[in-house]
């Protein structure tokens, strides 16, 4: 970018006209127009992918391990009921809470 | 936030956003220029630079940040407004070989001023004449960056600035002389 050459009148008078021009809604309106095709597609990706990370916890889990689930002793903070089943919600809230944020990214 | 960054915040997350700021700091020029090229029609050269932002943010992935953003933004309404001109012959771009415009006549009132005197006599040059002054003189391009945008050698591009200035001078005269007789 250049300056305008200060003694040259023509210059001068074309940089003077160059007046700012109103947005009056003029950046809504190329915003609104934007396609808006690839934010389906990412959210079928991401719904595809909890999909597949809740699969994955299923098998991966040692269910056969996990103490049964025992509101009564968890009340009683026995650890040996507690603290798998609190493993367990971890991972499977940590999986809801990345897709939700993934979604709301895309707004 | 630097335009650097908005174009990466658009192209990795395709952020909206970041392109809507993007469009509020250039849409003036832009506008202005495309005003400019089809004669005043506003609403033409609102409809082109719409579609030059549309256009920009489908092809941003070839921006390669060699040239200044405002260059390539440009450069993408030169050729909307080429497409354009190509079915209004009044509009038309190349029409540099075919003789010199009619100036528009002076009106008998220049209450308007300069500026009016300015507009008209802008009017009256070729479309490629306009196109490399109202760039390089009004929006601070240089002669290279007005020849990438005009898709032009670099001395065609001064030609046209040299000529642009000296016809509008000369107009401006005249207009001057009216307005004194």
């Amino acid at each position: 970018m250049k300056q305008p050459e200060e003694n040259d009148p023509i210059d001068v008078l074309l940089h003077e006209q160059n007046a700012y021009v109103n947005d009056d809604g003029f950046t809504a309106r190329v915003v609104a127009a934007l396609p808006r095709r690839r934010q389906s597609l990412r959210s079928a990706a991401l719904l595809g992918l909890l999909v597949v990370g809740f699969a994955v916890t299923l098998l991966w889990l040692p269910w056969a391990n996990l103490p049964p689930f025992d509101p009564v002793a968890m009340a009683m903070l026995n650890t040996q009921v507690l603290v798998p089943w609190i493993a367990v919600l971890t991972i499977v809230a940590s999986l809801v809470w990345a897709t939700v944020a993934a979604v709301e990214s895309e707004d | 936030m630097i335009d650097a960054d908005l174009i990466a915040r658009v192209l990795s997350r395709h952020d909206q956003h970041a392109f809507a700021e993007l469009v509020r700091r250039y849409q003036s020029p832009v506008r202005a220029f495309l005003a400019r090229m089809t004669r005043g029609d506003t609403h033409l050269a609102d409809d082109l630079a719409q579609e030059t932002f549309l256009k920009a943010w489908r092809k941003l992935h070839t921006y390669r940040g060699g040239a200044q953003f405002s260059t390539w933004l440009f450069g993408i309404a030169v050729n909307e407004f080429r497409s354009v001109a190509r079915q209004r012959k009044e509009l038309a771009l190349e029409d540099m070989d075919a003789g010199e415009v009619e100036a528009p006549e002076p009106v008998g009132n220049l209450a308007g001023g300069l500026r009016l005197d300015l507009t008209e006599a802008l009017d009256g040059l070729h479309s490629l004449e306009r196109a490399a002054v109202v760039l390089c003189c009004q929006n601070g391009l240089t002669h290279e960056e007005a020849a990438q945008v005009l898709e032009c050698p670099l001395g065609t591009v001064k030609t046209h600035v040299v000529r642009g200035k000296e016809k509008l001078r000369r107009r401006l005269a005249e207009y001057q002389g009216h307005e004194t007789t």
